[in-house]
């Protein structure tokens, strides 16, 4: 069964929070470390590969090329696709199967159009690209480890965008909003909220939700988001920084 | 049909500036909803809704499955949706899409999440569970399917009666008892075009939308969202559609 | 003073009309990585697709004979075309040429003039952003890879590069060095260095 697919599990079996602490040690608002990598990839225009706790996951950008099929082409602006799949092996469960199913050609579409919204695609009208995105290690908050390392393959590709996004999900645990839910939580929990931001303006750019969730919660969950948008940038442009760290020496 | 599009949404735009929508509506209205239940009695539960003039019909039907392993108590819910070539133009023949695909994730996400049937009432025995599966047939779009297909699915949910299991099947053709349930979701779907937000968009504001957001409610917590589009939403305009999704989730809920 | 930014990072208080710049509000910001220099207000994309311009000379090849021109391959995503109006000799499938860029159309068609065919040769890609350095300040780069290996070179803002006659491994090696290393100090002395070693390091 494929992370996240069939909702959340029986709670009261599964302690989530002892002494303020959650199953792998982390604090309510901690965040799991978050490493990036740009540019891994030879052939593909823009690459990027991050690992947030256990997750791996494998971006890589072609394009802006010639639209296919050819009656997608929009004159207006380049067309943009977002292929999210995830492994056969990304999870400690029996071997999954491969090629897309319900759940990745949804979190495809709402990939796709958060990034939409930053990438200048009117600069390639009739255009297309493609962005192709390997779910290769499973752990929870697999969509926005994707939404960040398209973000980081994006740049590295040179393509336009206003903004590098970025995307954090947080969730509800034993009755607490908790930041940035692993795998486990997410199978226990309450409810998961993954959010992408394009951090300079604060812009919604994607926001799901299941689960049940006062208002308010719905709002704490939209703070953390907030509150760690300038740090997952920061972790994105170290990325790059360092993809490109003999340019700045002249 | 994109350059339709930029001609339909500078139209609907225009009007949005002027605060006005073509339909005369408020910015917040529902159009006029119809909601018939029981409509195909081949099916345990069915629901036809009519909103504006999107249609949607909502059938639940049962049949004996085995439970995922990793819930062996617990039985089994699915949704599946279809957008149907008759009901637009744009709609083709062919497997589910991704916006099919959506609208069955989503109408399932606040069904699931709100836990208003209990399916651990669904366990039989040792391997055995009544599955309930929710088909969600768009035939005429105008619009807004998110809505009008939550609605049905609601509505027929709350048509449903069980089909008594006898001698290691379903006894289908047996009078079932009224499947039981704890409370209604039901979803609240708004469009941005430029800086204005409507909700229950018209097929034309719809195609002029630059995002989408489907909010589920049940009783007095929030229990799925989905935004899509290309388009962003700010706090505060977030912070508005989930008030104004719980006002409309009491004047919706009439309808069940 | 210079520095490295990113897309979205703010960098003026007024309208930059330069690539890889984003207006919003009156207000500039990065839309590519690239280096800053906030005292010149000048921006260099480090990475980015090619984006044609009039009056640009670009490399391509020949894709289709049709009635009425050429269909020209040129690693653009947008169809590029010659008229059969704006050349005397007739072109054939595969011919290399290098021709002006006449027009682009806002759906991003391209018409190219004054083409030249390029008989022989080979090609070499790198990314366009990285084609300034590679022909150098007043073409002095260029001239000295030129002079060095003895190779014709044409360069095509487009990132292709035709190279034909001389040394041409040694020319391509040089060319592919400039790309990798292009933003970095005395980069001129060190592709002098590396011509006379024969593309030893």
């Amino acid at each position: 069964m494929s992370e996240e697919e069939y909702g959340s599990g029986k709670r009261e079996d599964v302690k989530l929070i002892i002494d303020g602490k959650r199953v792998d040690g982390r604090a309510l608002d901690e965040m799991r470390p978050l490493k990036i990598e740009a540019g891994l990839l030879h052939k593909a225009a823009g690459s990027a590969y991050v690992e947030w706790g256990d997750n791996k996951v494998i971006a890589a950008v072609y394009g802006p090329r010639e639209c296919l099929p050819r009656h997608d082409a929009n004159p207006y602006r380049a067309k943009l696709s977002v292929r999210y799949l995830m492994s056969p092996f990304a999870s400690k469960e029996e071997h999954g199967r491969s090629g897309p199913n319900r759940r990745s050609i949804e979190l495809s579409m709402v990939l796709r159009e958060a990034l939409e919204n930053v990438v200048l695609l009117e600069h390639y009208p009739n255009a297309m690209i493609d962005v192709f995105i390997e779910v290769l290690q499973a752990s929870g908050g697999t969509r926005c480890a994707s939404l960040v390392a398209a973000s980081v393959a994006l740049a590295n590709a040179g393509i336009p965008m206003k903004d590098l996004p970025v995307a954090v999900a947080s969730g509800k645990i034993e009755n607490q909003i908790c930041l940035d839910v692993g795998k486990e939580e997410d199978n226990f929990g309450q409810a998961d909220v993954p959010i992408a931001l394009a951090p300079r303006n604060k812009d919604i750019l994607l926001l799901q939700m299941d689960g049940l969730l006062s208002k308010e919660e719905l709002f704490r969950a939209l703070d953390y988001a907030e509150k760690m948008a300038p740090v997952i940038r920061d972790a994105e442009t170290s990325a790059l920084e360092k993809a490109y760290a003999r340019a700045g020496e002249e | 049909m994109e350059v339709m599009d930029e001609i339909k949404k500078s139209y609907v735009t225009l009007l949005l500036e002027k605060g006005e929508r073509a339909d005369k509506r408020g910015m917040f209205d529902y159009r006029p909803i119809e909601v018939k239940k029981g409509v195909i009695e081949s099916a345990e539960g069915s629901a036809w809704v009519q909103l504006g003039n999107t249609q949607v019909l909502a059938s639940v039907k049962f049949q004996l499955d085995k439970p995922f392993p990793d819930r062996p108590k617990e039985g089994v819910l699915s949704t599946s949706a279809e957008l149907l070539p008759m009901a637009n133009p744009r709609f083709e023949p062919g497997p589910p899409d991704e916006r099919a695909i959506e609208l069955a994730r989503v109408v399932d996400r606040a069904v699931r999440s709100a836990e208003i049937i209990d399916l651990e009432s669904f366990f039989i025995e040792e391997d055995k569970v009544y599955g309930l599966y929710i088909d969600l047939y768009v035939l005429d779009y105008d619009g807004n399917y998110f809505d009008a297909a939550s609605l049905a699915a609601m509505a027929a949910i709350r048509n449903a009666s069980i089909p008594p299991y006898k001698d290691g099947a379903l006894a289908m053709k047996e009078k079932g008892t009224p499947l039981k349930l704890s409370g209604d979701a039901l979803e609240f779907t708004f469009v941005k075009i430029g800086d204005k937000i409507v909700a229950d968009p018209s097929l034309d504001e719809e195609y002029a939308r630059d995002a989408r957001i489907t909010v589920g409610i049940c009783g007095s917590n929030i229990c799925s969202i989905q935004k899509s589009g290309r388009g962003a939403f700010k706090r505060d305009e977030l912070e508005k559609i989930i008030d104004i999704s719980f006002e409309k989730y009491r004047e919706l809920s009439k309808y069940l | 003073m210079r520095k490295m930014v990113f897309p979205g990072d703010f960098l003026a208080d007024s309208k930059m009309s330069v690539r890889g710049v984003y207006v919003e509000d009156g207000k500039s910001y990065a839309s590519q990585v690239g280096l800053y220099d906030s005292d010149t207000g000048t921006f260099i994309p480090l990475e980015g697709p090619y984006e044609p311009q009039e009056g640009d000379l670009i490399i391509g090849v020949v894709s289709e004979v049709k009635p009425n021109g050429y269909r020209v391959q040129t690693g653009l995503p947008s169809e590029t075309f010659i008229s059969n109006k704006d050349i005397r000799e007739s072109l054939s499938m595969g011919d290399i040429v290098v021709a002006k860029v006449r027009d682009v159309d806002e759906v991003g068609e391209i018409t190219l003039i004054d083409a030249t065919v390029l008989k022989g040769g080979s090609i070499s890609q790198i990314s366009p952003v990285k084609v300034p350095r590679v022909i150098g300040k007043k073409g002095s780069m260029l001239a000295q890879i030129k002079a060095t290996t003895g190779s014709n070179i044409v360069i095509g803002k487009n990132g292709w590069i035709w190279i034909k006659g001389g040394d041409e491994y040694l020319a391509t090696k040089a060319i592919l060095k400039i790309e990798s290393e292009a933003h970095t100090s005395g980069l001129t002395d060190k592709i002098a260095d590396f011509l006379k070693k024969g593309g030893r390091e």
